[in-house]
């Protein structure tokens, strides 16, 4: 009884913090200067690609290195449908979704066989195959040059417009996605993290959640993919390249992938770090190492997971104290 | 027939660890295998749960064979193993161990979008009291003692409600008293929920104490088997056991 009351408080202030965090986001377009609001777009969209990432790595257990893949394919595809073909804006945003999907099939069916430190080079190889793909094919995908012009339509021309329609977008999201996590299927593949022989013995067939998990976090990086290239106006081919897969991998790594919004977190500061620090200094990635380092020795399991922990462990702390002093009450405080 | 071996074969390389072990296993039995170490007893539980597959010889589970059947498969048919080095999942609770077993079991570890803290709840409340875990519902599996962790991984077996049940050393490590306990919940299992347990021992107190039946295996092949007075009174079991340990 007690503790089902304590989970519901806590549950309770959970969501509330992240109803404050919405208002937060809904207000931030009035108060913020544009630069900053593009940021915050950005933040939002990239926290996408984290959110995908970690799906695989906090509760699947299994290092992707070449999420940059289905991100820069989907958003290749909306550039390309709306600037060389000129097909509608909102279709061409569930094409490139469905590419993401497709492509995430058919990798997934190769590396979902493997695991550990193999899962993550297969990941990457293929990573780096559709980067080269569309790197060399010139004539096709403009090759090096990219993709201008990938306007959205009048309606979100605006960059609050479009903002709000980010928001909008990450917040539903969010919210499938964390529904997905608490599921039994999203139990199943903690279990499968956890040791996935034993769920194998359960009667799991480890193989098909492990592909169905991946096509989902090929659909949440691909939708980063799509909302990226008429935000940015443009699609680069360096959006394929390893160096941005690796960028959820340190924002799961600096939020903490245990916690579903650790990866968000990270990829926030991430973001807003980068930004910042570009006003003083080109060499950004020193700074970011120095960060990951600080995290890594003096806060393990990230900022997020770190505090959760601390947090923990004083409620326990203190509902400790309680219970000693209450002893022969019928707990009603 | 329930469960039925016949002239299963299992080569390492040269070795031989199975050696065409042909035995039938009734339903219902408390169902003892026993040998000295290397004779082979945790490889003829791996070719009946899968783990391993056979050299030659086929495996029949309720008239069907299930030779060829990977482990997942023949687990849905109901048949279940405990691993002999607990295998529990150390960042989950002991409820969600449980959990996971019934959600499995009971087909359900599709659905994407309702919480899986709302399915079996009661009934993951009864396999927790029945074993003896109630009170550490809620702590991770790599913080409890280490009997506990083989109850729970006994409590995890039997949420995949097996119509047979494997158990290889069920009491392992465990203390005189916790071997105790242990004895009287794979009594109680096969009583109440009416499971076949077939499980391997090196402890000979726990197999006379328990097994209805025991079969004997040396050097991978099988000795003597039927029930316990017989095999105790096997010329060649003495020679296998006095010989080897005197």
């Amino acid at each position: 009884m007690q503790t089902a009351q304590i989970e519901k408080n806590g549950t309770f202030r959970k969501g509330w913090w992240l109803v404050l965090l919405v208002v937060a986001a809904v207000v931030a377009p009035f108060v913020i200067s544009e630069f900053y609001l593009a940021i915050l777009g950005e933040a939002l969209i990239m926290s996408l690609l984290a959110l995908s990432f970690n799906l695989l790595f906090g509760y699947m257990g299994q290092l992707s290195f070449g999420q940059a893949a289905f991100y820069g394919l989907s958003g290749y595809t909306v550039a390309m449908l709306i600037t060389k073909a000129h097909f509608n804006f909102w279709l061409s945003l569930l094409a490139g979704i469905f590419m993401a999907i497709v492509l995430g099939l058919l990798i997934g069916y190769f590396c979902v066989r493997l695991r550990g430190i193999y899962f993550s080079i297969l990941t990457l190889a293929f990573g780096q195959l559709i980067f080269f793909v569309i790197y060399k094919w010139h004539n096709f995908t403009g090759g090096d040059d990219g993709i201008q012009g990938v306007f959205p339509p009048e309606l979100l021309k605006s960059p609050v417009h479009y903002y709000f329609f980010i928001l909008v977008v990450f917040v539903a999201a969010t919210l499938i996605l964390r529904r997905i996590v608490n599921s039994p299927f999203g139990y199943t593949l903690k279990s499968m993290r956890e040791n996935s022989e034993r769920t194998e013995f359960l009667g799991v067939n480890i193989g098909r959640y492990q592909l169905i998990a991946f096509v989902i976090a090929a659909a949440y990086a691909g939708l980063a993919g799509v909302l990226w290239a008429p935000f940015y106006r443009s699609m680069a081919p360096s959006s394929l390249m390893w160096i941005k897969s690796g960028e959820p991998v340190m924002a799961a790594i600096l939020g903490g992938p245990s916690l579903f919004f650790g990866p968000v977190l990270g990829m926030f500061i991430m973001t807003f770090f980068h930004a910042w620090v570009l006003g003083f200094t080109v060499f950004w990635p020193v700074v970011m190492g120095a960060l990951i380092l600080i995290v890594i020795f003096f806060l393990p399991g990230g900022i997020l997971g770190f505090s959760q922990e601390k947090l923990k462990e004083r409620r326990e702390r203190v509902q400790g104290t309680l219970e000693q002093g209450n002893v022969g009450m019928t707990g009603d405080q | 027939m329930f469960l039925q071996t016949q002239a299963v074969t299992k080569d390492f390389g040269k070795l031989r660890a199975v050696n065409k072990v042909s035995l039938e296993i009734l339903k219902g039995d408390v169902h003892a295998i026993i040998g000295p170490n290397g004779a082979g007893k945790s490889t003829f539980f791996n070719l009946i749960t899968g783990y391993h597959r056979t050299t030659s010889g086929k495996v029949l589970f309720k008239g069907r064979e299930i030779t060829h059947l990977p482990a997942y498969r023949r687990c849905k048919l109901g048949i279940t193993r405990s691993f002999q080095i607990t295998s529990i999942y150390p960042k989950l609770t002991v409820y969600e161990s449980v959990l996971m077993a019934l959600l499995s079991h009971r087909k359900v570890t599709h659905h994407l979008f309702s919480s899986a803290k709302k399915f079996f709840n009661e009934d993951v409340w009864r396999i927790l009291e029945d074993i003896g875990l109630a009170d550490q519902a809620d702590r991770l599996g790599d913080s409890i003692s280490h009997g506990d962790k083989k109850r729970l991984e006994l409590a995890v077996t039997v949420g995949t409600e097996p119509e047979l049940l494997l158990l290889d050393e069920p009491t392992c490590g465990m203390s005189p008293e916790e071997t105790e306990m242990t004895m009287g919940l794979i009594n109680k299992l096969s009583q109440e929920r009416g499971l076949t347990i077939l499980f391997t021992e090196h402890d000979m107190g726990v197999v006379f104490g328990i097994a209805k039946r025991i079969s004997v295996l040396h050097q991978g092949a099988l000795i003597a088997d039927g029930p316990p007075q017989e095999v105790r009174e096997s010329p060649e079991v003495q020679k296998v056991y006095l010989g080897g340990a005197a």
